[in-house]
């Protein structure tokens, strides 16, 4: 079905289809435009008009119809001759007319916007070299996509080029001589153009922008097309990046997954955090983490990858599947986490008092050696008998197997004799629970004549679910003590900033300088050594 | 090139004295001196005609006058004017001594 329009031509109504109208209307234009150049103009036209009625009218009745179609505008105007069959007849215009437009005025190089394509230039260039434009532009896409020097010539042309706004610089273009000639022959198929363009149903605001505004308007109208046309493919192109990411993502995901369960044989679940979980549900709680991580990562990928390649949007049933497996997943997730965090609602404590050989001046370090536990051997190859007498030491960075669950206070004494209390703590699901935690630390504090040493670390029992277990170690001196702390402490050491102690010290031995620092514990509390001394 | 302006030429001039010489034979409106034409193997399109007899009436070698026709819109009928009758036969003498010319021209008569 298609829209009629009624015309009148000829004193006649004729129903005509719209797009046959159209073909008409711009014939009817060419020429009324075609005899304008002669004075009997109104005359010629309308005996066309008549004529043209006339035809259609005998193609109504001859073919029983009652619109008139674009085959019969067409079978007219063969008829009647396109406007350039037209013979000339007026004697006023020479046949030197029809000059071939190569031998004229010399050419300029302007950019030719109404024919270009982005910002004219290839079109420009073309009528200045006299080249076909499709060559040009061929080129030109070829330089931008080998190295993409051609983009910056073309942004260079763009800018330095000027635009052919005027008539006679459009004409200058195309070397059409700038004469009262070329000039009306150029306005009338402006003028005819224009008049198509204003009848057009589609009109754009093109020519407006054109003739306004400076390269930055141009430049954003210019982009504004080229997003609409090639922003479709850096879009798809975005997209498959996203696939890829993603696809990478999942499989990192999976791979992790695989080692938390063991495929590898490794205790990840000693490790923090995993240690919190409890043994019997970490894999059950694992998967269901899995499950919320994978499946968006597995839609995301599959969503880029129906834009990059615009495939059709995946099965329902599918989608709502992997929704509901999603939900499951966050439903099991948040009561895993939920379990485990009432596994850390309670909280008990107890102290053990240690005995200290008193000593007139204490050094505090920090106990490098490492505690193995029997799995530890196992796991680090370790034969007892390689290893007897020594002591391993480890020096390697504050590995994070757990957070820092070591403090130390000191603090003045009431009596006149240092002593060291260790607190345990721990939390648990009941009071009891959260003591035995506590029980089961391993703490080890050992006194070397005058060197006490600590352990930046404690120790779970097997398979003990981490809790929050934590020891503080209360030392406890008599003001007027001396204490030497090893630097490395400092982290473990709580209230006291015993950085500060280092500036003004002068002890003779630059080890000691350099790694120790000096304290005195006063009625105030402990303090730095040297400060005092000044 | 050279050859179509010649043509151009030639046919320009042959065209006007044969829609005149058409005319001539009586009253006769647009479209079928297109016909005539055509069957003449002259005119291709009817574009060209319209213009053409335009000018002619201006000059004052035709008249027309309006019929009414119930196939479509009214049609203008051609006659030959006085002046008319008179040039068309000062073309007649032209065109016997150009078609004297060319017979001459190929194949030379010597007197």
């Amino acid at each position: 079905m298609k829209r009629t329009l009624n015309i009148n031509i000829g004193n006649s109504i004729i129903h005509i289809e719209e797009d046959a109208f159209e073909l008409l209307t711009n014939y009817l234009i060419e020429v009324k435009q075609h005899f304008g150049k002669s004075a009997d103009d109104f005359e010629i036209v309308s005996d066309i008009e008549n004529r043209i009625a006339e035809m259609f009218s005998e193609m109504l009745t001859s073919q029983q119809k009652q619109v008139i179609e674009l085959e019969d505008v067409q079978v007219v105007i063969a008829l009647m001759g396109s406007v350039k069959d037209f013979e000339d007849q007026s004697d006023d215009e020479p046949a030197a007319a029809h000059i071939p437009y190569t031998a004229f005025a010399e050419r300029k190089i302007y950019r030719d916007i109404e024919e270009g394509m982005v910002a004219g230039v290839c079109s420009g260039l073309s009528h200045y070299l006299k080249m076909d434009v499709s060559i040009l532009r061929i080129l030109a896409v070829l330089t931008v996509l080998l190295g993409g020097s051609g983009l910056i010539a073309y942004l260079i042309l763009w800018v330095a080029i000027p635009r052919a706004v005027s008539r006679s610089e459009k004409m200058a273009m195309r070397g059409e001589a700038v004469n009262l000639q070329g000039f009306k022959r150029n306005f009338e198929e402006e003028l005819a153009s224009l008049k198509q363009n204003f009848q057009n149903a589609n009109e754009h605001l093109q020519p407006l922008v054109k003739r306004s505004g400076s390269f930055l308007t141009e430049f954003i109208e210019v982009l504004g097309r080229f997003l609409q046309g090639s922003g479709r493919v850096i879009f798809k192109f975005i997209a498959i990046v996203m696939a890829v990411t993603g696809s990478v993502m999942l499989l990192s995901s999976v791979i992790t997954i695989a080692a938390l369960l063991g495929i590898w044989d490794s205790s990840a679940n000693e490790i923090f955090p995993l240690s919190m979980v409890d043994a019997a549900y970490f894999t059950t709680l694992i998967t269901a983490l899995f499950v919320v991580v994978a499946i968006p990562l597995f839609a995301l990928i599959l969503f880029s990858v129906r834009v990059a390649f615009n495939s059709r949007p995946l099965n329902k049933m599918l989608s709502y599947g992997l929704l509901l497996i999603w939900l499951a997943g966050v439903s099991v997730s948040i009561f895993y986490v939920a379990k485990i965090s009432a596994e850390f609602k309670e909280e008990a404590e107890f102290t053990q008092a240690i005995p200290l050989k008193p000593y007139p001046v204490y050094t505090l370090e920090l106990d490098r050696s490492r505690f193995f536990s029997r799995e530890d051997s196992l796991r680090y190859r370790l034969n007892a008998a390689d290893y007897a007498g020594k002591v391993i030491q480890n020096h390697g960075g504050d590995h994070f197997s757990m957070p820092r669950n070591v403090s130390i206070k000191i603090e003045r004494s009431e009596n006149n004799s240092a002593s060291l209390t260790q607190r345990y703590g721990a939390q648990g699901i009941t009071f009891e629970t959260a003591l035995n935690n506590a029980k089961n630390i391993k703490y080890n504090f050992t006194q070397k004549d005058s060197v006490l040493l600590f352990s930046p670390e404690l120790y779970l029992k097997k398979n003990a679910n981490w809790r929050d277990q934590r020891v503080e170690l209360v030392f406890r001196i008599p003001a007027g003590m001396k204490l030497i702390i090893d630097k490395k402490l400092d982290r473990y050491i709580q209230d006291y900033a015993l950085w500060n102690c280092n500036e003004d010290d002068d002890h003779d031995d630059k080890a000691v300088r350099d790694n120790f620092y000096r304290g005195i514990m006063t009625e105030e509390g402990l303090t730095c050594w040297p400060l005092l001394q000044q | 090139m050279i050859a179509e302006n010649t043509q151009t030429q030639m046919r320009k001039g042959i065209l006007e004295y044969c829609v005149l010489l058409i005319i001539s034979r009586g009253e006769i409106y647009a479209s079928d001196i297109i016909a005539e034409l055509k069957s003449a193997k002259l005119l291709v399109v009817e574009g060209t005609l319209y213009p053409l007899l335009t000018r002619l009436k201006n000059n004052g070698l035709l008249s027309y006058n309006w019929v009414e026709s119930t196939s479509g819109p009214p049609r203008k009928y051609y006659t030959l004017t006085a002046e008319g009758i008179s040039i068309l036969s000062q073309l007649d003498t032209t065109w016997q001594e150009l078609s004297f010319a060319i017979t001459q021209s190929k194949n030379p008569v010597k007197p």
